[in-house]
């Protein structure tokens, strides 16, 4: 709002020094005409308001007939053609009298500008079927910046509130108005911004007018950069700069937290009512539900019961629902867990619950956290239907938090029932650090393959896990996949695929399967063929080792990562 | 504020386990437990004279931790009792509603064998519709049932449990040797027996669990009927129909659309193994209506829920799908509510003044707007001293105050009763159109049901009557409301005329529309109507007499006993009319949350810095920042434009100082955050390009 003021106040001035009065009388004119329908402005109304200023000019200023006569026909009849379409559109914009009134001040005329005016004829010109929203817009832009008239009527087809609001803001203004502010207010807006298209709709649509408004037809014009230039971040980035990152809502944050920990003790009122619970809005509640944990075990212990307390953090990529039901059986049954449990779920469930049966009723019941329940790995049907039996099991306590918006949709109304929930609104903004892979996300989402899933840290993070003959296997791979490049580079047409492919060298430059073997048994890294494709296929399951075919039907064996990144991992590999 | 917390930016220090998938939570050492200790020492702090006794109890005191000790776990008995006598209720009427159809498909069960069947399946549909819960019940009954008379058992089937042929068959096998021998049975089972090994999904294992326990009756119960897969579905049954000389199966399908639709999806083979008999569930609205009137009208009731949580838990009903436990769930929340959250509440315990005794409470009761409005009546009436005496003397107050509440039940009981009788009256009255009893308890907890519609209209059908109806209408008053409605010498007085005229009835009013004639005069080519009184016989004038009287002594009751309970003194204590913490338990808007957390951060984040300045700034959290320039957007959205617009509002505000790589890390977290919230995704029209799948407050 405060930008277009400054514009339109601009041009106000300008014409004070020339013709200091009629501009005056045209304006207020029309804005007392408005301010009297501003309230209970209707479309309909609109139209009246038009008519309204439409007409007022024009019984002051006569002259203006001849200034149009004088136009070229082309331009006249530029100028006529939007009356008709406006006001068969008069719902959506009405530049109608925008035009008139920019030919209703002569004054003005003369100073108009004259490119400003070939554009909007031109707009009206070529206007089809998908500009038909942004043509008139455009149009009554352009003679906005030359009108101030022009600009509060557009606004009308926003909102009355925001007409009156400006209308008024406008009187106030024009009384005020002194050239020393000027300069300042025009570094709001950059000349000509408002020419461009915009997706954003001005003042408040109601939700569904903004689904349409952005979705109209021929919308779609966005600008041509890509982001080739701009180098993305690494994992090691950026968890360094986040490291360097203060947050400015530290202690509003905080706050929000001490305020959600006071609903502790009714939390676990309603676990004592059998209720389950479920907390949902927007952020990792997973601090919270520590610490809730921390309240209740020594709320109880102080008691002198030590309440068994599982945590199951669903965003946990292959965790399985079979694992959380194992855990909660350990903890029930501790030592007495017998030794094969079983490999369905089901099973594990049902002797979990037997356990629970037989476990005398005076024992603490068992509570069970589930950090994000809507996480991929979870929020399968089978898996939410195995939760809910969970939840209706008696004596199981479950506090589930979402972090979806639409949670909610994974459950139907006999799974709502079985889990029995309450909801509490727990909107903590802390970030999801622990629950997503954001540079991974991101990557995904930009549909960037160069940057590989994991890097280099993951493969390292990886290679750290596996035992000495794995990371020797693997060291092996990357001296020799590396040897093959720097051959590779020697030869032309070897050297012009890498460039062009650019990205993962390693993954074109490969060793061949058997060559590979062969190094490892003399290395002892590998004793038998069964037991090399085992500490390979490990590396298959991170995604560490690419191979394929080639033309001849050996197996040629590759590294997904960067020459540097090979050099990086091979280094501390051979360091470590 | 919390040293720890102000440490911890990244949340990771206290909790090390971020990236285990299921653990058993262990105590952070005692070091570090130091961070719980402000919340901890809050409630200690306050109990701190009665030691022990606080640590084990569940409600925390109310009246900023000032509450007596005594009264928190008054307030906590009290909701015990109450809720469970309102459980009790609910559970009779569940088992009421459901005992015909058990009955039913018990004998059903018991009566038919394969050989009733023509060598089918015996099969027993069960149609629910929406009340889904039922059929569990149901199920767990027949279990219990069959179970005690060692005649088998039931084994339910969901649609989970059968993702193939085998797995099914092996589930099946479990649950029923586990229902009757336990989970160490079952594998006793399979490892202790002669011969060689069978597969745990075979059904000879069954047959041998049959014939060793002599089960007469296996009901195979499919909970979800529809949701199997057909072609399992066929394979199953085909298999059991080929057991069914060995193990006597009983097949029951629950299902929710219709019987009709459910045979549609079945191939005709599948169709032609079965035989049975179609059982209906009754619908959870009526179950609804039974249970809100139970927990309302009770005759000991000691608490009430307002018109707005009534309103709710029916709107609730009508508008979705809802089991009557879930209804009666919603309820219990609204109890506990209550509870745990009125310090008044504790009035409710009949407790003596003395145990009460503390300032703070009658605080508490002074500030109450129903104490305001008394106090003005009491001086409008003309005792300013008595008002005097309640606003200085805590003792006064408590007497009068638990005095009151005890009136109040007693005006709401009546007003309950009251309801009670407008309901069986409208039996009478209403032909065509039945309102609830539900609907007639919002409108007379709203306090308008004194002077409605429904009343007058009721009141005048009543007059039309001739003595038949009147003489069903008075048999079918409820006994505990005719005593407080006097109207014993009227109704002595009607037994009498109709006595007295046994021959001539009915008798009829000079309201009934057969009494009055309709004269048509043609008075200068003009026809007037005329209404007139058909003479009267004597008997007919006498029973209009009584007529009136009958539907005076109606007014005078309803004009005493339709009160407004917002009116009530102390009716805090006893009334819960808390709509919203209700209706967001239990239906929350998740994505308006989140969207509201995101577009309007400062509406969670309590700020003491000027906020309103500018829309977006960088105070805001870097997802909110980007949500905002999100919804601006079109529906598709060129990233680096996106990328540097974020930037721009770092850079504008920061200036030099503004780190482009740590804005980027803060976009990279941004974009992720909304991509996990499916707000954003890659869109293939162009590059770099993302397309926009969620619009705000739609």
């Amino acid at each position: 709002m405060k930008r277009k003021l400054s514009n339109s106040d601009l041009e106000a001035d300008h014409p004070e020094i020339s013709t200091p009065k009629r501009p005056r009388t045209a304006l207020s004119h029309s804005n007392g005409a408005l301010n009297g329908h501003a309230p209970n402005l209707s479309p309909l109304l609109e139209e009246d308001v038009g008519e309204l200023s439409h007409q007022a000019p024009n019984g002051q200023s006569t002259p203006k007939k001849s200034s149009k006569a004088t136009a070229t026909p082309l331009k006249d009849s530029g100028l006529k053609t939007p009356t008709h379409k406006s006001k068969a559109r008069s719902l959506f914009a009405t530049p109608t009298k925008s035009t008139i009134a920019k030919t209703g001040t002569p004054s003005r005329m003369r100073k108009a500008d004259q490119s400003a005016k070939k554009k909007s004829a031109r707009v009206l010109f070529e206007q089809d079927e998908d500009s038909a929203w942004d043509g008139s817009e455009q149009l009554a832009e352009e003679i906005l910046q030359e009108d101030e008239v022009a600009e509060t009527e557009n606004e009308i087809d926003i909102g009355a509130e925001i007409v009156t609001e400006s209308v008024e803001g406008d009187k106030i203004e024009e009384g005020k108005a002194t050239d020393t502010k000027a300069p300042k207010r025009r570094a709001g807006r950059p000349k000509g911004a408002r020419n461009k298209r915009s997706p954003t709709p001005e003042g408040e649509l109601p939700p569904h007018e903004r689904y349409f408004f952005q979705n109209r037809a021929g919308t779609g014009k966005t600008s041509n950069t890509t982001l080739n230039k701009v180098s993305l971040l690494t994992h090691e980035e950026y968890f360094e700069k986040m490291a360097q990152y203060t947050d400015p809502c530290q202690q509003e944050k905080e706050y929000l937290l001490s305020i959600h920990r006071r609903s502790f003790p009714q939390w676990l009122f309603e676990f004592e009512e059998g209720f389950n619970i479920c907390l949902f809005g927007y952020g990792s509640k997973r601090r919270l539900v520590h610490d809730f944990a921390d309240w209740l075990y020594q709320k109880r212990s102080v008691a002198g019961k030590i309440p068994p307390i599982i945590i199951v953090n669903g965003y946990t990529p292959g965790i399985s629902i079979r694992s959380i039901f194992a855990t909660i059986a350990t903890a029930i049954l501790g030592e007495e867990l017998p030794s094969k449990l079983g490999a369905q779920p089901t099973e594990v469930l049902e002797l979990l619950q037997s356990a629970l049966k037989a476990r005398p009723a005076d024992e603490e019941p068992i509570t069970v956290l589930i950090n994000s329940v809507d996480a991929p790995p979870l929020r399968r049907a089978v898996n939410q239907t195995l939760l809910a039996r969970l939840a209706a099991t008696p004596r199981v306590r479950l506090l589930l938090s979402a972090d979806t918006p639409n949670f909610a949709t994974m459950w139907d109304i006999s799974l709502r029932d079985q889990f029995n929930l309450v909801f509490h609104d727990s909107t903590t903004f802390t970030p999801f650090t622990a629950e997503t892979n954001v540079v991974e996300e991101v990557h995904a989402l930009l549909g960037r393959k160069g940057q590989r899933v994991g890097g280099k840290e993951g493969v390292g993070f990886v290679l750290k896990s596996l035992p000495e003959n794995a990371r020797n296997l693997y060291r092996l791979l990357l001296t020799e996949v590396l040897t093959v490049m720097e051959d590779g580079h020697q030869s032309d047409d070897e050297a012009a695929t890498g460039v062009d492919g650019g990205v993962r060298p390693g993954e074109d430059n490969g060793v061949e399967f058997r060559l590979l073997y062969q190094k490892a048994t003399e290395e002892f890294i590998a004793s038998s063929e069964m037991m090399f494709r085992t500490l390979l296929k490990e590396f298959h399951d991170h995604q560490m080792i690419t191979s394929r075919m080639d033309p001849s039907g050996m197996e040629i064996l590759g590294v997904p990562l960067s020459r540097e990144e090979m050099e990086g991992v091979l280094e501390d590999l051979v360091l470590a | 504020m919390d040293p720890v917390g102000q440490e911890d930016v990244l949340d990771l220090s206290r909790d090390k386990s971020p990236n285990q998938g299921a653990y058993v939570y262990q105590p952070a050492n005692p070091g570090k437990t130091a961070s719980e200790r402000p919340a901890k020492r809050r409630k200690v702090s306050s109990a701190h004279d009665q030691g022990q006794a606080a640590v084990s109890q569940i409600f925390v005191p109310l009246l900023n931790g000032e509450e007596n000790l005594i009264s928190t776990q008054l307030r906590h008995d009290c909701y015990k009792q109450i809720w469970s006598r309102q459980e009790d209720r609910i559970q009779a009427i569940l088992e009421d509603v459901d005992a015909g159809v058990l009955a039913d498909v018990l004998s059903f069960v018991r009566d038919n064998t394969p050989e009733t069947c023509n060598g089918c399946i015996p099969t027993g549909l069960v149609t629910v519709g929406s009340n889904v819960s039922s059929l569990s019940r149901l199920l767990s009954r027949l279990n219990d049932q069959l179970l005690s008379n060692d005649e088998g058992g039931v084994v339910v089937l969901e649609s989970g449990d059968a993702p193939n042929l085998k797995t099914t068959l092996k589930n099946v096998i479990r649950a029923v040797i586990t229902n009757t021998e336990g989970n160490d049975g079952y594998h006793e089972f399979l490892t202790d027996r002669s011969g060689p090994r069978l597969l745990s999904y075979d059904l000879d294992l069954l047959h041998e669990y049959v014939q060793r326990k002599g089960t007469k009756k296996l009901v195979l119960a499919f909970r979800d009927s529809e949701a199997f897969d057909p072609v399992l579905l066929m394979d199953l049954l085909s298999l059991l129909k080929s057991w069914l000389d060995r193990i006597p199966f009983t097949v029951l399908l629950g299902i929710s659309t219709s019987v009709e639709l459910f045979e549609g999806r079945l191939p005709r083979a599948c169709i032609s193994l079965l035989q049975g008999k179609h059982f209906e569930v009754q619908d959870a609205g009526n179950c609804v209506d039974r249970i809100y009137e139970s927990l309302q009208a009770g005759p000991e009731g000691k608490m009430w829920l307002g018109r707005n949580v009534t309103s709710t838990l029916l709107e609730k009903t009508h508008d979705y799908f809802q089991t009557p436990e879930a209804f009666s769930r919603m309820v219990k929340h609204a109890y506990m509510s209550h509870f745990f959250a009125n310090p008044l509440s504790v009035l409710l315990a009949n407790p003596s003044p003395a145990t009460l005794s503390h300032p703070v409470l009658c605080e508490a009761i002074r500030n109450t707007p129903s104490f305001r409005m008394f106090c003005e009546d009491l001086i409008e009436s003309g005792s300013p001293e008595n008002a005097r005496n309640l606003i200085e003397s805590d003792e006064t107050l408590l007497q009068e105050a638990i005095s009151h509440v005890e009136i109040g039940q007693q005006s709401m009981r009546r007003l309950f009763g009251a309801i009670g009788l407008i309901f069986s009256c409208l039996q009478h009255t209403q032909s065509v159109k039945k309102t609830n009893i539900s609907d007639l308890s919002v409108r007379g907890l709203s306090g308008d049901l004194s002077e409605s519609q429904v009343l007058d209209d009721m009141l005048a059908t009543m007059r039309t009557f001739d003595s038949e109806k009147m003489g069903r209408l008075l048999d079918t008053l409820p006994e505990a409301e005719l005593t407080h409605l006097l109207i014993e010498d009227i109704r002595a007085d009607f037994a009498s005329l109709v006595g007295a005229h046994a021959r001539s009835l009915p008798l009829r009013s000079e309201y009934n529309i057969n009494s009055s004639v309709m004269k048509t005069t043609v008075v200068q080519q003009r026809i007037l109507l005329s209404k007139g009184k058909s003479n009267l016989a004597k008997r007919d004038l006498e029973y209009t007499r009584i007529v009136d009287r009958l539907v005076g002594a109606f007014q005078e009751y309803f004009a005493e006993t339709l009160i407004q309970p917002q009116e009530l003194f102390m009716h805090e204590a006893f009334l819960f009319d808390f709509r919203n913490p209700l209706k967001e338990t239990f239906t929350p808007r998740p994505r308006f949350a989140i969207e509201r957390a995101l577009a309007n951060p400062f509406d969670y984040l309590v700020s003491s810095a000027d906020t309103s300045a500018a829309r977006i700034s960088v105070k805001q959290p870097p997802t909110a920042i980007l949500y905002q320039l999100y919804l601006e957007s079109g529906a598709l959205v060129n990233i680096h434009d996106l990328w540097q617009t974020f930037y721009s509002v770092f850079e504008s505000e920061q200036g030099d100082a503004c780190d482009e790589r740590l804005v980027m890390a803060l976009f990279y977290g941004a974009l992720s955050d909304l991509r996990s919230f499916g707000m954003v995704k890659n869109s293939r029209k162009k590059t770099d390009h993302l397309s926009k799948s969620v619009w705000i407050g739609l």
